[in-house]
Parts: C-alpha cells; structure tokens; sequence
C-alpha cells in the first residue's frame, strides 16, 4: 500500500504544478494591479505596487527564485503563506485563512452528517417499498427537488425561518447575518445559542437540497445491491426481510456510501458558496468570492492553490479508505 | 451499436412516454430560443427598460390601496414638473408613465385634468392607512376603493400607448407583471430561455465534443498521448469546478480579455460581435467548456480503452484499416450513447452554474437572466410580491425538470448497467 500512496503522491506532483500554473495564468489575463486599484491611479503607484509584488518578473522563463511562477510554487511547497493581503493590510493570506475554515467547517460538517444519515435511511425506506406507490412518489419528488434553482431555496429557506417565523412566534429564532466566532463566547453558550441561531437555517436548507441528488444516488445503490446472489442466498436460508435490508444489504451498500461522502470531503473546507453569502458567514467560499470581487489577487491565487492541494490529497486518502473498506480493492 | 440494438433502444424510447414529453417540453423551448436568436420579437433592450409601475402583479392584479396611490402620484408628479418647465412641451413629450407617453398634450387641459385627480386624491388623504382599512374591510372601504379607481383610471387616461406598439403586447408585456424598476417579467423570462439554452448548448456541444475527441484519443493510442491528455484533465479536475468556474469567469471579466482577443485578431472578433466581447456570453461559454469537458472525456476514455480490446477492433486493425479510421467507423458510434448521456447531464449543470455565477455578478453581464432574476427577487419576497421568483423559477423548473427526465430515461436505455 505504501508503494501505492507513493507512486500516487509522485504522479500528482505534475498535475499540482499544472494547477498553479493553470491558476496563475488565469488569474493574469487581467492585470491583477489595475483591476485591484482601479483605471484612476497614477502610473507610479502602480509600478510601485508591481515591484512590490513581483508582479513586473518574468512569468516563466527564468530562474526558479527569479520568475513569479517560481516564487508561487516554492511559497505553496513549503506552505508559506505570509504574503499580504490587499484588501486587509497588515493581515497574511494564512492568518485569513486560519480565520475562514472554523465557519465553513461549523455549517458543512453537520449539513454533511444530516444530509448523508437523512438520504440513506429515505434511500433504504425506498427501497424497502420499491415499486409501491410511495418508492415511485420519493423517486419523483427527489427530481422535482432536484429541478429547483438553489437559490429559490435559499430565499424561500430565508423568508420562512428568518422573516415569517420570529414573526409568528415572536420568538428571535434565525438570523441571515451577524455570524459569531466561537472565540467571542464561550463554547456553551455557542452551541446552545449561536450555533443554531446562525448556522441551523442554511444547514438545514443545505440538507434539503442535498436529499434530491443523494436520495437518487442511494436508492440506485440500494436496488441495485437488492438484485445480487447474495441477498437471494439469505433469503432462501430463511433470513427476515429486516435482517436482508439492515445486515446484508446496507453492509455491502456502506461502499458506494462511503465513497460518496469522502468525495465531498474537500468541499467541506471549500464551503457553500452560495450559503455563506447570502448568511454572510465569514468562511472559505465567501472570502473567495469577496476576494474576486475586490481582485483581491493573493488571496484568490492561495486559496484555489490550497483548495486543489486538498482536493488530491482527499482523493488519494478515498482511494486507501475504499480498499480498507472492500477487501476485494486492491491498491495497485 | 448494431443498427438491431439501435432500433429496439429507439423502441423503448418511444414507449418512455415521461421521456418523450419531456423530450417535447425541451423542443418548445428550444424553439423560444431559436426565434429570440433569429428574430427580433423579443430584443434584449425591451427587457431592460420600464413598461409600467414597479412591482405589478401579475393578470391583471392590483397592488395595495398605499402603492396604486403611490402610483397615481408619481405619475402626476411628472406631469406637473413639466408643466413646470419654461420648454413645457418639449418636456412633455418626455413624460413616461413606465413605456406609455402622454396622450394629451394641451397644457391648459391637462392642468384642469390634474387638478380634479389632485382634489380626490386630497379626499384619499383623509384617511390614516388605506391597507388597513381594506383589511379591517371598515365601512367605507368600497367607497375609498371606488375613488382611488376613478383617480387611477383618470390618470390612465392621460397616456395613451407609444408609436409602434398594440394593445396586445402591452397587455402581454404586463402579464406577468413587472420587477422593482417596472420591467416586464414575461419578457425578462423569455429572454432567459434563450441566455439558457445557449449556454446549455454551447457547453453540451463543445464540452462533449471535446472530451470525446481526448478521451478517444487517449483511451485508443494509450502511451504518451495518454499520459499527456490525463495529466490535463487530472489537472482541470482537481480543481473544484465552482472554484474553476469562479478562478475563469473572473479572468474574462474587465475588458483586459477583449483587448487581447481583438489584439490578436486585429480587432476582429469585436468587430463580429458587434461591441465588448465582455458584455456577450463568450466569456462564460469558455469559463464552462473549460471545466465541463472533463467528465465526457473521463467516461469515454474508459469506454475507448475497453472497446480497444474487443475483438473487432482488434479485426479492423488486423484488416489493416488506418487508425483515424478505427476511431471514427468503429470506435466512435460505439461511444455515441455515452456522449448523448453527458450532453444531457452536462445541459443540465450548465443552466443551473449560470444561475449560481449570475448571482455572484461573474454570469452573464448584459441583460437577465433566471440567476438575475432570481436573485433580485429576494426583497421583493420579503415585501410579499412573488411574481419575479415565480415566473425564473417556473421557467427554469420545466426545462431542468424535463432534461433531467430525458437523462434518466437515456441512461436507463442506452446504459442500463450504470448505477446512480
């Protein structure tokens, strides 16, 4: 296995250095300087601002210490991230980014665990029932879910739990903005009110959207699984319907299951793009975004650098995971 | 494919009766698009200025007592500050009430005429809140109700349709009600069939095309040009696609892009589209034929790989049939489900990323779409109006929910072994 988590780790260096350079060029297409500073800035301040950067190097074709390509992939290999951002002076793209993943993480990890736990138990119900009228209806419904524009969940998900039902109840119960770090409470008090207070709504719009897509995915899992030998053999020695689904059936189904959920495993760092804006919460996704906007270019450049680092990094870890799960993977 | 499994997998497409209305829902809006691009019914400048007061409901509804009075109001106050105005005539021509000009232009009539409206309008004044009354239905709500009409229909009268256009379309225009700056909905809606099914077709074609030519390419010749053409698709897929999509369309935007385009073409791609090229969906098509090429071209790599192995491949080669022949007789119709499939899928996550990308301002520039739409409709939800949300997400729902259809009934016929 060693070999293998080597020859893997080998093999993805290339297509690493491909993605730095892919996302550096990207991001020069613009004129990184101009689009921070605007059309009205004196030809001085600009140059300044290059040469402070390093922006006016050769791209390239240079010495590894001298071109700007160079300087990215030696800053990333050796997890240097002291560059300054600048739209915050004074703050290093590490420390924001230190600052962003506690947030993403606070509302991706449950969605993940809810979603997922939600999806297999609806996917084994429909199962359960394939063929009857309530596996056909969950099937449609998943697609109808699926057909529908996230965001007309997020704004509907806003109205009702933000607007109509402190309205109602009188109760202060979800907010849209005005996230609270842990590190300004303490942990109780963060988990029994700000937690649910900030995070549950767009977690909870999270998990429904996701359903549709998981749903389908496990239920496909499911039937198909219902169709092997080995189900037919424990039926015919006599084994409950229950013990069929829940002993034979899920174990063998864990599989599909688990692969699934360790590739959405980078995302959970990435964050929800869309939730973190609309609930202003300050994590991973929205600084990007906020980054794109303000042209915000060491941000931008170090965040989809990282993003990409874990993305092969999760998959490699998938591909160990699946062959610890299946015996019948082999890492070769 | 033998021309027998293609005629029973077209069989069992024709009985998929879900498949085939969706497939019907789908032409419908194909031929909106097609008929917006060749014609000009509908021009992007018609869904960008006002028809009428912000926010109309739509068939024909009303707005509440306050607004319609607010209306009524704006309206006079526009007249009376030309009236105002020594160039008075001049200036009236330029009064609009939304897309409609006035249709009485003697001023001595029209102050007599603002004059009557202003005093029943005083007499609406009296009253403390005329929401609550029609609420609380108090018993001289009708009669309130029956002034603010004559009022409103008063001022209505003052205007009169622009050159050029019926009663019909604007009626049509107001169907289904106007947005916060009083722009038709229906059309803004319309409009976005024909933004959607471009960038869906855009980046089907292009994105299926592509990766079946790689993912051919590489899964035939295997060796060097295998090594080369996975090490560019591993590279583009271990990035995240929204991040990719957001990391592209934000090196498109701010004109630096048309400037190198029209650098290297002496100008001429501009001169082609007719104006910056930021402004079409040029950049957005690049940003997702980018990003979605990868998933055709990981699939039919696989498919390429295992045909190669197949006996009549391996005959083809023994008959001493070139290579470029190879893939296009006999490998590519092999892999021809496998690109309708992705074309599908990928239409499908290409409508709905445009929507996300036009909500974080790096879609399409010019003119709406479902995502603008959507995404200003998130006041207007909270004021209570839902017909902007309601018409984007209607229109996108049916043509999601219809190519999703078509995919599934796609993927159980023609690849029935695929899971999930």
């Amino acid at each position: 296995m060693w070999a293998y988590l080597i020859r893997r780790l080998v093999y993805n260096i290339p297509v690493f250095i491909g993605i730095l350079l892919l996302v550096m060029l990207a991001l020069r297409v613009r004129d990184p300087v101009y689009a921070f500073l605007g059309k009205n800035v004196s030809e001085e301040t600009i140059e300044a601002r290059r040469e402070e950067f390093g922006l006016n190097r050769p791209l390239l074709l240079a010495r590894p210490s001298e071109s700007q390509f160079g300087r990215f992939v030696t800053q990333v290999f050796t997890l240097d991230f002291t560059e300054e951002s600048w739209d915050y002076p004074g703050q290093t793209v590490g420390e924001i980014m230190g600052r962003c993943v506690g947030p993403s993480l606070a509302l991706s990890i449950p969605a993940l665990v809810l979603t997922t736990l939600i999806s297999v138990s609806i996917s084994l119900f429909s199962a359960w029932f394939r063929g009857r009228w309530i596996d056909q209806a969950l099937v449609i419904s998943a697609v109808i879910g699926m057909s529908i524009s996230f965001l007309v969940y997020i704004i509907f998900g806003q109205y009702f739990g933000a607007f109509l039902l402190p309205e109602l109840t009188g109760y202060e119960t979800f907010a849209i903005n005005g996230y609270v770090h842990p590190s300004e409470t303490t942990w109780s008090e963060y988990f029994t009110y700000y937690w649910p207070h900030h995070c549950l709504l767009p977690v909870l719009i999270s998990v429904i959207v996701g359903m549709g897509y998981d749903t389908r995915f496990y239920r496909a899992v499911m039937v198909e699984e219902s169709g092997r030998d080995y189900i037919t053999t424990a039926r015919a020695k006599g084994a409950s319907q229950l013990r069929v689904m829940f002993v034979h059936m899920l174990k063998n189904a864990m599989i599909p299951i688990i692969t699934r959920v360790a590739i959405t495993i980078p995302f959970l760092i990435t964050g929800s793009f869309l939730l973190e804006t609309y609930f202003s919460i300050p994590g991973m996704g929205r600084q990007l975004i906020l980054a794109v906007e303000h042209a915000d270019f060491p941000i931008v450049q170090a965040f989809t650098a990282v993003f990409a680092g874990l993305y092969i990094v999760v998959n490699l870890l998938t591909d160990v995971l699946y062959a610890l799960v299946d015996p019948r993977v082999r890492l070769s | 494919m033998s021309d027998d499994t293609q005629s029973r997998s077209m069989q069992k497409f024709l009985r998929h009766r879900p498949a085939i209305v969706s497939l019907a829902i789908i032409v419908i809006y194909v031929m909106i698009a097609a008929t917006l691009l060749l014609s000009s019914v509908v021009t992007i400048e018609q869904t960008l200025r006002p028809v009428g007061p912000f926010n109309l409901p739509g068939f024909g509804g009303q707005k509440l007592p306050e607004k319609r009075l607010s209306d009524i109001e704006r309206d006079l106050n526009a007249i009376n500050t030309a009236l105002r105005r020594s160039d008075t005539q001049e200036q009236l021509r330029g009064v609009r009430s939304g897309s409609l000009v006035l249709g009485v232009t003697d001023p001595q009539q029209l102050r007599t005429e603002l004059d009557d409206i202003q005093s029943t309008i005083d007499r609406l004044y009296q009253y403390e809140d005329l929401d609550l009354m029609v609420e609380d239905g108090t018993d001289n709500a009708p009669e309130m109700l029956e002034q603010l009409g004559v009022a409103e229909s008063r001022t209505h009268a003052l205007f009169q349709l622009p050159p050029g256009q019926t009663g019909l379309g604007r009626q049509l225009e107001l169907l289904l009600g106007t947005d916060q700056q009083g722009r038709s909905i229906l059309l803004r809606g319309i409009w976005s069939v024909r933004v959607a099914i471009l960038v869906g077709f855009v980046t089907g074609i292009v994105s299926v095309i592509l990766g079946t030519t790689l993912g051919l390419l590489s899964g035939y010749f295997g060796g060097w040009v295998d090594n080369v053409i996975t090490w560019i698709y591993s590279t583009f897929a271990s990035i995240p696609n929204i991040v990719l999509l957001i990391v592209l369309s934000f090196a498109f935007s701010g004109g630096e892009f048309d400037d190198i385009v029209n650098g290297w073409t002496g100008g001429l791609v501009g001169r082609l589209v007719g104006g910056p090229l930021e402004e079409t969906l040029v950049p957005v098509f690049i940003a997702f034929c980018a990003t979605y090429w990868i998933g055709p071209c990981r699939v039919i790599r696989g498919e390429a790989l295992k045909l190669r192995e197949l006996e009549y491949v391996q005959a083809a080669q023994v008959l001493g049939y070139g290579r470029i022949r190879i893939l296009l007789r006999h490998m590519l119709p092999n892999v021809a489900h496998l690109m309708l499939i992705n074309f599908s899928l990928l239409f499908i996550g290409a409508i709905k990323s445009e929507v996300i990308l036009s909500f974080l301002g790096l879609g399409v520039k010019k003119g709406p779409s479902w995502g603008i739409m959507i995404n200003q409709s998130g006041q207007e939800v909270i004021n209570g109006f839902y017909w902007q949300i309601g018409t984007a997400t209607v229109f996108m729902f049916g043509l999601v929910l219809a190519f999703n259809i078509l995919s599934d009934a796609l993927q159980d016929i023609l690849d029935p072994r695929h899971v999930g």
